[in-house]
């Protein structure tokens, strides 16, 4: 094949423009640290990339809706610590006023006060919010659950108004207590009715009135019982914050994981691109020394 | 024949023969960069010998330059041609392509995956804590997000086609002018031949110019023996096709026209209006096949092959423009019908119903609201250029009212925008906490029954791997094509480009030669000294 003078500047531009091509895509998978700037460098790693962003972006907030569960449902837990405190307190009251450590109207007075202390506490303790909502008013977390003498404000459906936060994809947990549940003894509540939590006091109060130990005793009964309610709520609620723990170190670990995947889907190795970028630096300027003395000299130099 | 000053002619025609070889040379040198020049060689004859009767033989009378020819192999430029047409359609291609591409703008921190994500997000927050105003505030403004990037995207999409239809009328412009100098040339090529000669610099030009051509859209040459000319050679005409049809017959040329469609005869329904077609002066359409004028058009008017408005006609099956925003309507018309009526349309066609927007109750609502708000979270602006509130949206009418949405006019509510209360999550009303209805639009972020495709980010996804694939064929091709057509013109290259050591080697071959024949002069002359001057005196 005959070579003429242009072939060769045409075919070096050639070769100097392709090596130039692949330092600069070297030279920005350095500079950016990912190996694809546009899909069709790699459509498959780029459909990867987006599925794994997606994936880690959902874990995190998987895990912000765990934490925002956990401080609700801890929340919870200590005003059923609270109310559990408030039944023993009452229950001491009841056995030492049935046993006959309570004689003097003074004496009585003291305890129906230190009672009906205790019951405002219960209300005060059943309209709790959590940054401004009524944790125990179902899903009308904008209106308090009892009223100032015990009764309940609204009507909430133990059945039904569950409040649920998403911690994984099509995982729920249920954060809240319901009012009836906790009030009225695994019951609904209905607005102006009493829950059995509250009655008992009440009753508990009015025998104290009328100075009848026999029915105080009998009371005794009663708060054993809403002790064990919220026993069990409280063990329940308990369970839900294992829950969140374990579901929090496992989308820990999936973050870990979709991240570490991530990375190797898109990130370069730092060191490969820093030696290929150094071996086309070398082709590049092998490229040009050749190119410099094939092009420069022709028969004209070595004549006369 | 024993002519005393014989022997000067024979010398003389030397001296001109290496002079007119010279010339050549020398013309060769000054060219040796011209774009499409092919190197120059003589055609060079001993001259007609006188034949002596006494049975001695015939006797030399130096020589002469016949002719002046160029060196070049038709075939390659056929071949280079054929090539040059799939390089150009290619490289229009991938050039378009990458800008689509980066339109998309994933993977990154800011492209639809990321604005998508933030929305739900934005949901997800709004589920722990329906009531709060400032995480309504939020979803509200990631939900115009999201409406916007979907707005933008369709806008800059019609903004390419546009441009598109611009360059399609540049490049028919273009063929125009190449034409007609081909046109030109073909009289001065034709007119300088009559007489034999061979115009070569002219036809290096014809040669260049149709180079040009080739690239921009696809063509048949052809040089057609017509006869003969007064001395004997061929008499040919130079014609170019496009599609069959003449663009340069000899001396005439059939230019392109631009005509723009009426603004309701669109190819897509995706189109902007006014978009360009292209017909000859004689009304006829023009049919490319090939070249940077089809990659444009396929980019421009490609959408996958799918039936005209017309109904008879076919778009290119290419993914192009229309394509991309077919789909983007598509997304936000599935979208948005699931989002707000909770209805998600079924391969079969047939329609599962969930708790959509619409069926949602305003926070705010009181116990005694018997019917949801009804209100629809995603609609489109107005033609007065306003988000439609649900109202107006819901008098729009037709089949289907969603099919009135288009990516370019997705928008949020005006009742959203309006007021933040009116993003209703509940079920029932006057129950702030409830979220049933949230709760099913979240839950839809991953209903592989949206679309064919499955979840709403697969099909973005699947339109961005798309895309990414289209474009790195196009790169590909590009590549490879770009390999083929250089290697035919490297190939040209070996049989026309000058070699400078052969032309200095030539050069110094005819300097020879020529000092040669001066010399044979100076001995002549010596001998005529000797012969007039010494001889018998």
């Amino acid at each position: 094949m005959r070579i003429t003078n242009n072939m060769l500047i045409n075919n070096m531009i050639g070769y100097i423009n392709s090596n130039l091509g692949r330092m600069e895509k070297y030279q920005y998978q350095y500079a950016s640290g990912k190996k694809i700037q546009v899909p069709s460098d790699n459509p498959v790693v780029a459909a990867r990339a987006l599925k794994l962003r997606t994936d880690v972006a959902e874990v995190e907030q998987y895990k912000r809706n765990v934490e925002d569960a956990t401080s609700w449902l801890e929340l919870t837990e200590d005003a059923l610590a609270a109310i559990g405190d408030i039944l023993q307190r009452a229950r001491e009251l009841a056995v030492d006023a049935a046993n006959g450590g309570v004689k003097t109207p003074e004496d009585v007075r003291k305890t129906k006060e230190e009672i009906e202390q205790l019951k405002h506490q219960l209300v005060h303790i059943g309209n709790s919010t959590y940054s401004g909502r009524y944790i125990f008013s179902g899903y009308k977390t904008d209106k308090k659950l009892l009223n100032d003498d015990g009764t309940f404000a609204i009507d909430v459906d133990t059945g039904r108004e569950v409040i649920n936060f998403e911690i994984s994809i099509g995982d729920n947990i249920n954060v809240n207590v319901l009012g009836g549940d906790l009030f009225n003894n695994g019951g609904d509540a209905t607005a102006g009715n009493t829950g059995k939590l509250i009655e008992d006091f009440n009753k508990y109060i009015a025998a104290l009135d009328a100075g009848d130990f026999d029915a105080v005793s009998s009371i005794i009964n009663d708060l054993d019982d809403d002790l064990d309610t919220v026993l069990r709520i409280r063990a329940d609620v308990g369970a839900r914050v294992n829950r969140l723990k374990l579901t929090k170190n496992r989308l820990e670990s999936d973050d870990l994981n979709f991240n570490k995947l991530m990375s190797l889907n898109e990130d370069v190795d730092l060191a490969e691109i820093a030696i290929k970028i150094k071996s086309e630096e070398n082709v590049y300027r092998a490229s040009l020394a050749v190119g410099a003395r094939i092009i420069m000299p022709s028969l004209v130099d070595f004549l006369r | 024949m024993r002519g005393s000053f014989f022997g000067l002619n024979i010398a003389l025609s030397g001296l001109y023969t290496a002079q007119r070889n010279l010339n050549v040379v020398n013309h060769n040198i000054s060219n040796a960069n011209t774009p499409g020049f092919s190197r120059q060689y003589t055609l060079q004859n001993a001259t007609t010998p006188i034949p002596l009767y006494d049975g001695t033989g015939m006797v030399g009378t130096g020589s002469e330059v016949v002719g002046v020819k160029r060196m070049r192999d038709q075939y390659l430029d056929y071949k280079y041609w054929s090539e040059n047409k799939t390089y150009g359609e290619w490289l229009a291609k991938k050039e378009l392509l990458a800008e689509m591409e980066a339109t998309f703008n994933e993977p990154s921190d800011s492209g639809f995956s990321v604005i998508f994500e933030d929305f739900y997000n934005a949901l997800q927050e709004l589920s722990k804590n329906p009531a709060d105003e400032s995480v309504r505030a939020l979803v509200r403004q990631q939900g115009i997000t999201m409406a916007k990037y979907f707005n933008s995207l369709a806008s800059h999409y019609e903004k390419l086609q546009a441009d598109l239809n611009q360059r399609i009328q540049i490049k028919v412009d273009e063929i125009n002018s190449l034409a007609s100098q081909i046109q030109q040339l073909n009289r001065q090529i034709y007119i300088s031949e009559l007489d034999g000669n061979t115009a070569n610099d002219l036809r290096d030009r014809r040669t260049l110019l149709v180079d040009e051509l080739s690239k921009i859209v696809d063509i048949q040459t052809n040089e057609i023996v017509v006869g003969k000319l007064p001395n004997g050679e061929d008499a040919t005409r130079f014609s170019i096709t496009v599609g069959g049809h003449t663009l340069v017959d000899h001396f005439t040329v059939n230019k392109m026209v631009v005509k723009q469609r009426d603004a309701n005869s669109r190819l897509n329904e995706e189109d902007i209006p006014n978009l360009y077609d292209i017909y000859w002066e004689d009304g006829n359409s023009v049919i490319i096949k090939g070249g940077e004028l089809r990659g444009y058009l396929d980019i421009r008017d490609g959408n996958d092959g799918k039936a005209g408005v017309d109904g008879f006609s076919m778009s290119p099956s290419y993914k192009g423009i229309p394509y991309y925003i077919r789909k983007l309507n598509e997304f936000v018309r599935v979208f948005a019908k699931a989002f707000n009526e909770g209805q998600i349309v079924n391969r079969d066609g047939t329609v599962t119903k969930i708790l959509g927007h619409a069926d949602g109750y305003r926070p705010d609502s009181g116990a005694g609201d018997t019917t949801p708000a009804g209100i629809r979270f995603f609609t489109m602006i107005g033609n007065d250029g306003n988000p439609m509130s649900s109202a107006d949206f819901l008098n729009l009418g037709g089949s289907d009212i969603y099919e009135n949405i288009t990516a370019k006019h997705f928008s949020v509510s005006f009742d959203i925008l309006n007021d933040i209360n009116a993003i209703c999550t509940s079920s029932a009303p006057g129950e702030v906490e409830n979220k049933d209805v949230l709760d099913s639009l979240l839950k839809m972020r991953h209903n592989t029954h949206m679309f064919s495709e499955g979840e709403p980010e697969d099909f973005m996804k699947s339109l961005v791997t798309t895309l990414g694939i289209d474009s790195q064929q196009a790169i590909r091709y590009t590549k490879n094509q770009k390999t083929i057509v250089e290697q035919v013109d490297s190939s040209r290259m070996s049989v026309s480009g000058v070699l400078l050591d052969e032309e200095v080697t030539n050069l110094v071959k005819f300097q020879h030669a020529y000092n040669a024949a001066a010399r044979m002069i100076t001995t002549m002359a010596e001998i005529y000294d000797t012969l007039i001057n010494r001889m018998g005196v």
